[in-house]
């Protein structure tokens, strides 16, 4: 092994500092004989850090136990609640065979055929958006003619040309101020009138704050069997009372 | 009897008696009273916990009281659980008898009772110490029982640490003694019991004694545990064992040797003297002994075979029935065209006017008996698409090379420029029209190996706009917008360890140092779930070559099989002693293969979550397997640069494949199994003939019963081609469907 040759320059010792040599000692004490420059910087960087924190941490322990001087027993402590917080280390064997017996025990359960795309219940899946439209709808009072545009202004949904729909909206709420209604494909906005009536959209009274949520099908999702259901797939008027306090936040019309 | 088991019942049983003997008022001696029991040796072997040996306990518990003076607490014990005064002195006249009587229990039969007994016995004060004591008190959860524990080991240890150098030297010159033909079995105890014997100094502090026993003895040992000897020699006090949860399962697992019958019994008639009493309990306790009737082995064959970290595989471990029979291919009607006249019609039907059916599996209507049922594992059922898949697959399988030593395969090299050695994991789907690559940056990239670009589905939007009666509503689907050659997945946030496509190319799933396996869409290019429940790294995932399930091995030592419409894993593999590196599904979906950095491969069986399968041999972790098509062999390949080769329905090696100098990282074989790929950090690429390495084999009744086989040097003769690449260590390693051998590595000048 010591063949092949180290990559490390072993520096005269006396440009080498002490902390240095003692680590390269120890990387070739543990039998590692190839290594980058950098990685001894690295390890004497982290050693100065878990010294550090251990020493401060036991000072800490050592005032709260009214005790002038940082003893033995501190440092043990400190190592101890350090190793439980940041090192830990996978469970023991026999805990874990035990759980994996009682798991075993299930059999495995059956599947459903014709599901579409199978993936876990909504909730753990990540292809909900992590975002939440808002759109504020100005002088709404007055109703049929008017078009009002609202703006979704959200971080997120400017990302109108790669299509987020199948990955990320499963479940899309929306906050509105009216009824508008916004195509939540997220790509484009379009507008719409908000007292006509599109069909499969619902638009509500202006009058009436309403909170929809979206729904698209999750078969949508990824798989060849696309259905193509409009985005609107129901609304929640119920809610709608119960939401709707931001006047504050206008965004301008697009 | 088995080396590790639900030590959590005996746990329990010993919590009681602790609290029962705590309430006597004689709070000091909780811990240690009830460990002799069950902890002596670590709480890992199965104890009987029957009234016998609690009255044992008790028993020594009011020793120890008398001993020390402590004649109240003596009275009190002796009256609440209701023990006569003479009951006293029977263990002591029983641990004689025990002693002697449990001896015989190492071995085949297995007596834990009686070896357990023994252990108990010695453990009241009377009897001459043995380890039992220390660890007795050490492994009382290191609850801080200071003076019991100084007081326990002064006395039952005087000079024992200094003892340790003497038994082991001892024990080596014996060996030394002994005839040629069982030196090489008996020299299988030296390793097992010098790591033991230092481990035992460690826990109870002895830390002078165990570096000096280190520094005399750890030269003995065979160069395969140069690994683990560097590792042991870092750990010389307590602490650094609880961090290291590998030593820690080492020492309260049973390393298991396996002895023809001749040599045990000259090991076990030295050992029975009366000055070597102790060896003989440290080997009872942390070996176990699986003895064979027959010839002792030489030390080739035990060298082929040793290496792990918890010994060899126990014969009765390797008995379970395997199932590695494929399963049956459904029938499919194929529609004939023109570019098929050429093909082979299999069930001999003369005109090539009728659709042919699928023959691929229903050569014989009856069952394979190797085979696993249909059903013995639910299964997705085939989508249309699939069905659609597997027709290509047949179309292209008619044209597939016929590969062997005179017909080698082509290779196609993928070169992944700018990686910056990050590159960690990388796949091909099994039609090979895509690649992924696993960065250790966190990003998954995905390429298109053919002209076809990758596209994004359309929004919902989009898609209510299309025609969907079209005949072409697949193409339409696809955004051309978002045409390009790569895609960027992003989402983890630790390196990217193992990466797979599932069979019908919609996902990928990745697996990450961040403990989280996420499953990508790759219709849409977007991440679905993240499947969260290894808290450690992950390094390898898979999905079943049916799809809809996975499997993911990691840090924990656990391997989880998955459905990906579960967010909690549906079955847990656990029994490795060290990380598992690597995993694998069987060809038949109902067995998977672990491989770990304890040097050992596991398969297990996914109805069950058992074990099926323990092979050892490799002397370094393992990073790759593969199963030959068939599903009976399977070819593994670790740091040591071996490709060792082995039988699955028997669980024997039949086949080791020398060459690679450096860790082999890729293991493919052919098609038809012809012909083994193994690709290394080497930079190489190696081609071995695997017809000619498996009908080598014989395996006739003597060697399935004992399990060792004589392996033929013939590794040159199987090496059909060497193939250097410039400074690319090759990675992975992909046989098309027509038999042309794809390789991905990065660049690495």
């Amino acid at each position: 092994m010591r063949g092949k040759g180290t990559n490390v320059k072993m520096a005269t010792p006396k440009t080498v500092p002490k902390d240095a040599q003692v680590m390269i000692q120890i990387l070739k004490d543990m039998g590692i004989t190839e290594y980058e420059p950098r990685v001894i910087n690295q390890m004497l960087e982290f050693t100065y850090r878990y010294v550090t924190t251990i020493i401060e941490d036991a000072k800490i322990y050592a005032t709260h136990a009214k005790k002038n001087n940082v003893d033995a027993d501190d440092i043990r402590l400190a190592i101890q609640s350090r190793m439980d917080q940041s090192f830990t280390s996978p469970p023991p064997r026999d805990f874990l065979l035990e759980v994996a017996r009682q798991k075993n025990q299930t059999p495995l359960p059956l599947i459903k055929p014709y599901t579409g795309p199978r993936l876990p219940p909504d909730r753990y899946c990540l292809t909900a958006p992590n975002y939440r439209l808002k759109s504020i709808q100005k002088k709404m009072s007055s109703s049929a003619g008017r078009i009002t545009v609202p703006r979704l202004s959200v971080a997120a949904v400017s990302s109108r040309s790669s299509t987020p729909t199948f990955g990320t909206p499963s479940v899309q709420s929306v906050t509105t101020k009216v009824g508008t209604q916004m195509s939540l494909s997220g790509q484009r906005f379009t507008v719409q009138i908000p007292s006509s009536q599109t069909a499969a959209s619902k638009s509500s009274t202006p009058s009436t704050p309403t909170v929809q949520n979206v729904l698209i099908n999750p078969s949508l999702i990824g798989s060849k069997n696309i259905l193509i259901t409009t985005n609107m797939v129901s609304q929640n008027l119920a809610s709608e009372s119960l939401k709707r306090k931001h006047e504050d936040d206008d965004y301008d019309a697009l | 009897m088995a080396a590790v088991q639900d030590g959590q019942l005996n746990l329990e049983v010993e919590k009681d008696i602790k609290t029962e003997i705590t309430n006597d008022g004689s709070g000091n001696i909780n811990a240690n009273s009830s460990s002799p029991g069950s902890t002596s040796s670590g709480g890992k072997s199965k104890s009987p916990a029957g009234s016998g040996e609690d009255q044992q306990t008790l028993l020594a518990v009011l020793q120890f009281l008398k001993r020390n003076k402590l004649t109240e607490s003596v009275d009190i014990l002796r009256r609440e659980a209701g023990l006569s005064a003479d009951a006293d002195d029977s263990p002591v006249s029983e641990s004689a008898g025990a002693g002697s009587g449990g001896v015989p229990s190492v071995g085949a039969d297995g007596g834990d009772a009686n070896s357990l007994l023994s252990r108990v016995s010695i453990a009241t004060p009377v009897a001459p110490p043995a380890t039992a004591p220390p660890k007795v008190v050490a492994a009382s959860g290191g609850e801080d029982q200071p003076d019991v524990n100084v007081v326990l080991s002064a006395y039952s240890q005087q000079g024992d640490p200094v003892l340790y150098p003497l038994y082991y030297n001892g024990l080596k010159k014996f060996i030394e003694s002994v005839l040629d033909c069982h030196r090489a079995e008996l020299s299988q105890v030296f390793y097992p019991l010098f790591v033991h014997m230092y481990l035992e100094l460690v826990y109870n502090n002895h830390e002078n004694e165990a570096k000096q026993f280190f520094e005399k003895f750890s030269g003995d040992q065979e160069c395969y545990y140069e690994e683990d000897l560097r590792i042991l020699s870092s750990m010389s006090k307590k602490e650094h064992m609880k961090g290291n949860e590998t030593m820690l399962d080492f020492r309260t697992s049973k390393f298991v040797l396996r002895i023809s019958r001749d040599s045990y019994q000259l090991l076990k008639r030295h050992l029975q003297e009366r000055q070597n009493n102790q060896i003989w309990n440290i080997i009872q306790e942390h070996l176990y002994i699986d003895i064979f009737d027959g010839m002792p082995r030489s030390k080739s064959q035990i060298d082929a075979m040793s290496g792990s970290l918890a010994g060899e595989g126990k014969r009765d471990a390797n008995k379970a029935k395997v199932f590695y029979g494929l399963l049956k291919e459904p029938e499919i009607e194929v529609p004939l065209d023109d570019e098929d006249e050429e093909a082979e019609n299999e069930e001999g039907k003369p005109k090539k006017k009728k659709p042919k059916k699928d023959s691929m599996g229903s050569k014989s209507k009856k069952q394979d008996p190797n085979a696993p049922q249909q059903t013995r594992i639910p299964l997705p059922e085939l989508k249309d698409s699939d069905k659609l898949d597997k027709i290509m697959n047949m179309k292209e399988a008619t044209k597939k090379i016929r590969l062997g030593p005179d017909n080698l395969p082509s290779i196609c090299f993928y070169s992944f420029l700018n990686a910056y050695q990050g590159l960690t994991a990388v796949d091909f789907t099994d039609d090979s029209s895509l690649i992924a690559g696993g960065f250790a940056d966190s990003t998954v990239r995905v390429w298109s190996v053919t002209p076809k670009k990758l596209r994004r589905v359309k929004s919902a939007a989009d898609l209510s706009n299309i025609d969907k009666e079209s005949d072409d509503v697949l193409e339409r689907i696809m955004d051309e917008k978002t045409a390009s050659e790569s895609k960027i997945l992003y989402g983890h946030s630790g390196p990217v360890y193992g990466i797979s496509f599932s069979p019908d190319r919609n996902y990928l799933l990745s697996s990450s140092e961040d403990g989280t396996v996420r499953l990508w869409s790759l219709q849409t290019f977007t991440c679905l779930v993240g499947y969260k429940g290894h808290n450690y790294p992950v390094w390898d995932t898979q999905f079943s070559p049916y799809g809809y399930y996975f499997i993911s091995g990691g840090h924990d030592r656990v391997a989880r099989l998955w459905a990906t419409d579960h967010y909690q894993p549906l079955r847990m593999f656990a029994g490795h002693l060290a990380d598992i590196t690597c995993t694998l599904f069987h060809p038949n979906s109902n067995y998977v293969a672990t491989g770990s950095a304890d040097r050992t491969i596991r398969l297990w069986d996914v109805l069950t979550g058992n074990c099926v399968r323990i092979l050892t041999g490799h002397k370094g972790p393992i990073h790759s397997l593969a199963f030959s098509p068939n599903g009976k062999f399977m070819a593994s390949g670790a740091t040591d640069g071996r490709v060792l080769l082995w039988d699955v329905g028997h669980g024997l090696m039949v086949g080791e494949l020398k060459g690679h100098t450096d860790t082999i990282y890729a293991l493919k074989f052919s098609r038809d199994g012809e012909i083994l790929a193994s690709g290394s950090m080497d930079n190489t690429v190696k081609l071995w003939d695997t017809l000619k390495a498996f009908d080598d084999v014989e395996l006739d009744d003597f060697t399935a019963a004992t399990g060792h086989i004589h392996l033929p040097e013939n590794s040159q003769e199987l090496l059909l081609g060497t193939y250097m690449t410039k400074s690319t260590p090759v990675i992975h390693l992909h046989f098309t469907r027509r038999n042309l051998l794809l390789a991905a590595g990065a660049y690495n000048p």
